[in-house]
């Protein structure tokens, strides 16, 4: 009886859980068991995935050619997405915000509210979004094809550790590319507020550019560089964590793609919550 | 050039493959049976993740709106900013990226997957149109869900806005709703809900296109599946400009 309790606890705690209480031989890696239980299986193998992945990062050989290569993919892939979706961004909020303003007759204050806005939130969010649609999302289809080929196995045989060459400089690249794209958002942003504003909406340009720095200051710009570098560690350890585990085929891959988008934007918008606070002081007085 | 050649014509067979779809869809009539599992698929099973999302999108709208304003000493007009432009624009935007990631990818590998199979070639065989089979019943399930999650963002937005700037910037709550009751008309969830079903329409044809086109073995997958999600956002972003200045820049 004494020999029995534990089984007996597990199986109840299994049926409160819903866990089927002794898995199959062949489930044991993927359990079976309901989301919840399930997605906190997940969460820590990513701990144990990243932690794996810090491990290896200081230490020798680094890679260089791979993580510059990794860098030039991503930023060449993603400049012109990010640019593209930050503009017209910039363009909406001045079309808005004139609404606003022209109610207090308060126009010039238009492109300090564009560039704080811009700066702080829009760019760096909008930048974050797109590096994970597309730089994690080709990142984790590129793992996953490698694994589902056999290639990361083939890595390993070689002597090479597989997360040492394959995936560090993939997330180290990811850390770095996405402050930089960024920089170009950012300034995409506010072109597109000074060309709605001056060219559609016919105010003056030089008090665009006058009023732009008014409300500035210094922590405006690194806390976006700050925020977005957090973002991108973000996405590059689960872009590559949901490649690396990709199985079951070309259907894998493509669940790895939608898991990894899905998974790094809700993970780094809830971290802007509270990176936001603590960076930009928002408490109550 | 050949860049630039390349890119003109995926833009022609784009248009060249909505025609056919088009055409599919008269052709065929309305489409049958699986239309509401569609609906449930995209609507249902994205709506966790919206509500997240959106809820943290509300949160920091409040917070940028109350250190924008705070300067010039109007941080009371955090409601109507976060009225303004939460409802106004980032609701639709949100939500239209959001399952443009959620579904959109599902839809591109589903049907990615199909195509490597070749179960496509097979419906053909069997003489069942795979353009209506296959395709209307995700658009009219992505057209009738996404205008409901919009206006579901838009609340959750609100919600959210309205817990962090009397819980945590100390802003009175009463003001909070003045001044987004004054900015708010109820046409703005009309104009929203037509946002969202032109976003729908075009997530949908971008992917299920990428889908269509996929290449053979896991890459083609991954890479279909990859710029449809971000061909999609990056038009209905663009697009957003557009549709905005017609419904609010007075155009109408």
């Amino acid at each position: 009886m004494i020999n029995q309790t534990p089984r007996l606890v597990l199986g109840i705690c299994g049926r409160v859980f819903g866990a089927r209480t002794r898995p199959r031989q062949n489930e044991l890696d993927t359990l079976r068991c309901p989301t919840m239980l399930n997605s906190l299986a997940n969460i820590g193998r990513f701990g144990n995935f990243s932690a794996q992945i810090a491990v290896r990062v200081g230490r020798r050989p680094f890679f260089y050619r791979e993580i510059i290569a990794q860098l030039w993919s991503t930023t060449t892939q993603c400049v012109l997405p990010v640019m593209a979706v930050t503009f017209p961004f910039g363009m909406v909020m001045a079309l808005q915000g004139l609404e606003i303003f022209r109610m207090f007759g308060a126009e010039r204050m238009l492109s300090s509210l564009i560039s704080i806005a811009t700066l702080r939130e829009l760019s760096p969010v909008l930048a974050s979004v797109l590096v994970a649609a597309q730089g994690g999302s080709s990142c984790a289809a590129s793992l996953g094809a490698m694994r589902i080929k056999e290639e990361l196995d083939a890595t390993e045989v070689m002597a090479v550790d597989s997360i040492k060459f394959h995936v560090v400089p993939r997330v180290i690249a990811m850390t770095i590319a996405c402050p930089l794209l960024n920089i170009a958002g950012s300034i995409a942003g506010v072109a597109g507020g000074y060309f709605t504003a001056v060219y559609i909406k016919h105010e003056s340009g030089g008090i665009f550019l006058t009023e732009l720095w008014a409300f500035m200051g210094p922590m405006d710009i690194y806390g976006g560089l700050i925020k977005t570098t957090i973002f991108g560690l973000t996405i590059g350890l689960i872009s590559c964590y949901h490649g690396f585990r990709a199985t079951g085929g070309a259907a894998g891959v493509g669940k790895a793609v939608n898991d990894t988008v899905v998974h790094s934007v809700v993970a780094f918008i809830t971290l802007n919550y509270f990176l936001t606070s603590a960076l930009f002081g928002a408490v109550a007085p | 050039m050949t860049i630039v050649a390349k890119k003109l014509a995926g833009i022609g067979q784009y248009g060249l493959w909505v025609a056919r779809f088009v055409r599919a869809v008269i052709t065929h009539g309305p489409p049958k049976g699986q239309t509401l599992h569609e609906a449930y698929r995209i609507g249902v099973k994205s709506l966790p993740i919206l509500v997240i999302i959106s809820a943290f999108v509300g949160t920091n709208l409040a917070l940028q709106g109350y250190n924008a304003f705070k300067p010039i000493g109007g941080q009371r007009l955090v409601g109507m900013f976060v009225a303004l432009a939460g409802v106004r624009e980032m609701a639709p935007i949100i939500a239209a990226a959001m399952i443009a990631a959620k579904a959109g990818t599902e839809m591109a590998s589903q049907i990615g997957i199909m195509r490597i199979r070749e179960q496509i070639d097979a419906l053909e065989v069997m003489a069942v149109n795979p353009l209506a089979y296959l395709v209307a019943p995700r658009m009219i399930g992505i057209m009738l869900m996404l205008p409901a999650l919009t206006i579901i963002a838009i609340f959750v937005m609100l919600t959210a806005a309205y817990t962090v700037s009397v819980y945590q910037l100390g802003l009175p709550g009463h003001e909070f709703i003045h001044f987004a009751s004054e900015i708010i008309e109820p046409v703005d969830f009309l104009y929203g809900a037509i946002k969202a079903m032109f976003f729908g329409l075009i997530i949908c044809t971008i992917s299920c296109y990428h889908g269509f086109h996929c290449t053979k073995g896991p890459e083609g997958v991954g890479a279909a599946t990859n710029r449809a999600v971000v061909t999609s956002s990056v038009i209905c972003i663009v697009l957003n400009y557009f549709v905005s200045e017609l419904l609010y820049g007075g155009a109408l």
